[in-house]
């Protein structure tokens, strides 16, 4: 108790030094918080642009080396039509499974009948896909009722000119060698939202695919389970059961087959650590100075506190806890900062269009409480921690030294 | 609120602070500086008792040694009968919190604290309730006539409140004996005198024993017992001075 009094109104009396060190700790911790709100609200919108603007759904599940070997030798790792509907059967026994997609992939030349250019299109039944797409991210939908119609991305239509309800043919090889090609409807134009495939992307109904590549099958099948589950947990719990139906199946989450998800998060992940380490360190450095000038000042009176008879730890725990209320002082100014700053960013509504994306996104900053409280915690105790080098320095002043100290 | 000593029969055969082939050196690079050379001194309960020497003499290295801040380079200091040498730092403390008051020449008030929680301060780093804590330094105010200045900072008091506030706080423990650095060195004659008036009070009429350094005459005056100390030593044997002999005959001489 004396401690905390002591501590409270020695900060009190320094001020001006005080607010020094609290602006450093709150500048500090709003900057860890505002970044990690900002790449929380980044790692969201690439989750939801994976899962359900990719379809890479929770799982896709293929046959066994389908991942390392299906694009070069896809007609290998074809589901038949009676293995996917036994596979179909089986899935739909899960209750917490709300899509599921068979999904076939090819490439091939695309023709306005002037222009000829690459593509990459993605085969999946038209309701799976348009349930898979619910999520409000602003996807066109295929039209189940018209199978040879699909999406065609932005840049590719503009490139062929091709508008809503305009005639294309595409080209490829059949899985068995033999080249095929088929009249294609423009339904509309998409944003694939990053660079690399908004000029050459397409998405078709499964039967129009499998038209093209002469199969009845599929590669590969994802599924989208509710909200809130976790993939790799699901992963766990599906995998025994399709083993024992007898199924040599691989199972990959979305975030296994989300390149792009898994460069940015590393990246971003690793600019956070490196503005935490900074911080870290800045709080640190600002606790120890502070607090060695504090002990500096305050010689003649530790001095007197141990003749009084405090033990040297009741002097280590006086600016121990200097230290922990400064830290997190500065935390509680910081988290003001945090939510005021925050909020206020994202109601500016500003907008960036970030390397590689396609289209401007909003500039949004999630205040997570969580984060803010955890912030707290350790930024506190790295405050304790810092004070308490300069404290067992003072602690271990002599005390003839301290008092006749001026 | 009175002496623990003063309500036990003394012992005289058992003297409250005894010294015995104290030397204390310091280490000044590598020439060790001789402060104290071989010190025997007896001090009993309830005196009232000042080190005069010329500065350099010993008197705070002396004082130091009493008071528990210091340890001696050799010899024995013993408190109430009790060798000190074995004490760890943390038994020491403890030892200073229960039995010595201090009173300095600076005063060293904790400036962000109050006159009573000065006052407090001691029994709080004891750990005793905050109630008990502040009965005992109010009645130590009312002692030294500040009551009516508890709640002031040391910065809104003057240099002889301040001093009476440190003397309530060494009294606020009931200690065997108080140690003063040069108590009056900083007041003005005046107050320096209203000070010397209030510790021989309590050491009157509550037997606080008082052990102080001084250059100051006018304590010298008032003292049961004067040592001088000179080049670390004790000069010549304890005496009363003539001054002051015939008015404590009664006091509690060793």
């Amino acid at each position: 108790m004396i401690a905390l009094t002591l501590a409270l109104r020695n900060l009190w009396k320094n001020r001006r030094r005080s607010l020094a060190t609290l602006l450093a700790i709150a500048i500090g911790f709003a900057a860890i918080n505002l970044f990690a709100g900002y790449i929380h609200n980044v790692y969201n919108g690439l989750r939801v642009s994976a899962m359900h603007g990719e379809g890479l759904g929770h799982l896709t599940i293929a046959r066994r080396g389908f991942f390392e070997e299906g694009s070069l030798k896809p007609e290998r790792f074809v589901f038949s039509r009676d293995e996917l509907a036994r596979l179909t059967g089986l899935l739909q026994q899960q209750s917490d499974i709300t899509v599921i997609s068979p999904r076939l992939s090819v490439s091939g030349l695309v023709s306005n009948g002037k222009l000829s250019t690459i593509f990459i299109a993605e085969g999946e039944d038209p309701d799976a896909a348009n349930r898979m797409w619910r999520r409000g991210i602003g996807l066109p939908k295929l039209d189940a009722t018209k199978p040879n119609a699909g999406l065609v991305s932005k840049k590719l239509a503009a490139m062929l000119g091709a508008e809503p309800g305009s005639d294309l043919v595409t080209f490829t090889s059949t899985l068995a060698g033999q080249t095929n090609a088929l009249d294609l409807e423009m339904l509309k134009a998409w944003d694939t939202g990053t660079a690399a495939t908004n000029d050459k992307s397409l998405r078709l109904p499964l039967s129009y695919v499998q038209r093209l590549l002469d199969t009845e099958g599929a590669t590969r099948v994802v599924l989208l389970f509710k909200d809130g589950v976790d993939a790799d947990a699901a992963r766990a719990s599906l995998a025994p059961k399709l083993k024992a139906a007898g199924f040599d199946v691989d199972i990959k989450t979305w975030v296994e087959l989300s390149n792009f998800y898994r460069q940015v998060k590393n990246l971003f992940d690793l600019i956070f650590m490196f503005l935490f380490s900074i911080v870290f360190i800045v709080v640190l450095m600002s606790i120890v100075n502070t607090l060695s000038m504090s002990v500096m000042e305050r010689v003649r009176e530790i001095g007197t506190l141990r003749a009084l008879g405090m033990r040297r730890r009741g002097i280590v725990s006086i600016f121990a806890v200097e230290g922990a209320t400064l830290g997190a002082l500065g935390c509680l100014i910081g988290i003001v900062i945090s939510v005021a700053l925050g909020t206020g960013i994202t109601a500016g509504q500003f907008t960036y269009t970030p390397p590689s994306s396609s289209s401007p996104v909003p500039l949004s900053i999630a205040i997570l409480p969580a984060t803010l409280a955890s912030t707290l915690a350790l930024l506190s105790v790295v405050s304790m921690i810092a004070a308490c080098w300069p404290a067992r320095r003072a602690a271990h002043i002599e005390i003839v030294d301290a008092l006749g100290h001026v | 609120m009175h002496n623990t000593s003063s309500s036990q029969p003394p012992e005289p055969q058992k003297p409250l602070i005894s010294l015995t082939a104290v030397s204390k050196h310091y280490q000044l690079g590598k020439i060790a500086v001789p402060a104290l050379r071989n010190v025997d001194l007896d001090i009993e309960r309830g005196a009232f008792v000042a080190l005069w020497g010329p500065s350099g003499s010993g008197k705070s290295s002396l004082l130091n040694l009493i008071g528990l801040v210091d340890m001696p380079s050799s010899g024995r200091v013993r408190l109430d009968g009790q060798d000190t040498a074995g004490l760890d730092d943390a038994a020491r403390a403890g030892l200073r919190n229960r039995a010595i008051g201090f009173v300095f020449q600076g005063f060293n008030l904790i400036p962000v604290l109050s006159a009573l929680e000065n006052v407090m301060l001691p029994l709080t780093i004891r750990g005793s309730t905050r109630k008990l804590a502040r009965q005992a330094a109010e009645q130590r105010l009312a002692e030294v006539g500040l009551v009516d200045f508890s709640h002031h900072r040391p910065d809104q008091l003057s240099g002889g409140q301040r001093q009476r506030v440190a003397i309530a706080r060494a009294l606020v423990t009931d200690p065997l004996i108080v140690v003063a650095d040069e108590p009056t060195a900083n007041l003005d004659a005046n107050t320096g005198h209203q000070v010397i008036a209030l510790m021989r009070e309590l050491n009157q009429k509550q037997g606080v024993t008082f052990l102080f350094s001084t250059h100051d005459p006018r304590l010298i005056d008032a003292v049961d017992k004067l040592i001088r100390l000179a080049d670390g030593q004790i000069e010549t044997a304890p005496e009363a001075p003539h001054a002051t002999a015939a008015l404590h005959t009664e006091g509690a001489l060793s």
